[in-house]
């Protein structure tokens, strides 16, 4: 293959085809509903996500804290008697 | 044979004084005069992985001796030796039947306690100390127990309305929590409690009440029947402790409850 051949290869890639009518638009349009459907799926684990967290941060807040061991008093009890005890 | 029933109260009556008396002269003694060897301490309430220890001088027992006297009844008991001092033992029995009572050794000849023992109704121990080993002579100390703030007991009955207090048991200092609320200490005389106001609950065990007021909680504990600490709080129908601010101590230790050794002298 010479040099001419080679141009002419060339030239006849560069040419559109009825193929290429329309591909960038086909390309955007799937890109566009690849990025939505990523989206919705991020939302939904986003979602999800700050649910539980509310779930888990609505239950610590209002769930009863819960009793102290009995040293705790027994601890304020022997206090009061001072120290040597 | 009436005048000698009479005479016999009299004298019985005379006897229980005149113990009550000896005894309080010892107490009062104990403020300037200090043994000093070895002592044994067991303290089995409130329970502790090692109830025994060893100790230089008595613990302090913060006796207060106007209401030892109104809640508490004296009677000398027969001589015994402590650490192989003469003693007489005095036995010291509440009139409240459910409070714990107590078992003083003094020494006879320098009229100092030796020993002390806080028993369970049952008769069994739940705190002792007592001279092992005494040197001579004992040593000069200078111990004042601090004196209940006026008001106290009012302002106590107050901020927590319902709060059943036996009619001998005075509160004594109040403290703050570090995690909120306020710790009360009680006593009779002798024995010792603590109140406490807290956002938390506390686990129930032997000599603890707890229960829930409003968003809080109070608790009891001490030496006591859970039936008789229960009924202390049973009807404790709010918490307002804004009245006992003016008594909190700045100081958060326990030098308020516990006797000051100011100084001491070989």
């Amino acid at each position: 293959m010479n040099d001419h051949d080679l141009d002419t290869l060339f030239a006849q890639a560069r040419t559109p085809t009825p193929a290429d009518e329309g591909a960038a638009g086909r390309f955007l349009s799937g890109h566009r509903q690849r990025r939505t459907r990523q989206r919705n799926i991020r939302a939904g684990w986003i979602s999800t996500l700050l649910a539980s967290a509310a779930a888990v941060a609505g239950l610590t807040v209002l769930r009863p804290a819960p009793d102290l061991p009995a040293s705790a008093a027994y601890g304020v009890y022997q206090s009061a008697w001072g120290d040597g005890w | 044979m009436r005048a000698l029933v009479l005479g016999l109260l009299a004298l019985s009556g005379m006897a229980g004084a005149s113990d009550m008396d000896d005894l309080l002269s010892a107490l009062k003694q104990a403020q300037t005069l200090e043994a000093r060897g070895v002592v044994e301490v067991t303290v089995l309430f409130p329970p502790r992985e090692l109830p025994t220890k060893s100790a230089k001088a008595l613990p302090r027992v913060p006796f207060r001796p106007g209401l030892l006297a109104r809640n508490f009844g004296v009677s000398r008991a027969r001589q015994e030796a402590v650490a192989g001092r003469p003693a007489t033992r005095f036995e010291l029995t509440p009139k409240n039947t459910q409070a714990a009572r107590w078992t003083l050794w003094i020494d006879q000849e320098w009229n100092i306690p030796l020993g002390y023992q806080e028993s369970f109704p049952d008769g069994t121990p739940a705190r002792r100390a007592v001279f092992q080993k005494v040197n001579a002579p004992p040593v000069r100390v200078q111990v004042a127990v601090p004196a209940a703030p006026e008001g106290l007991r009012a302002a106590l009955i107050a901020a927590l309305p319902g709060l059943r207090l036996s009619a001998g048991v005075q509160p004594t200092a109040v403290k703050s929590r570090p995690n909120g609320g306020l710790e009360i200490s009680l006593t009779d005389g002798v024995n010792v409690f603590a109140l406490v106001t807290s956002p938390r609950g506390v686990r129930a065990a032997p000599g603890i009440a707890s229960r829930r007021v409003g968003t809080g909680f109070v608790w009891l504990v001490g030496n006591l029947p859970q039936s008789v600490l229960d009924q202390a709080l049973a009807r404790v129908s709010r918490v307002d402790t804004a009245g006992l601010g003016t008594f909190l101590k700045v100081d958060a230790s326990n030098a308020q409850n516990t006797p000051t050794l100011h100084k001491e002298t070989p």
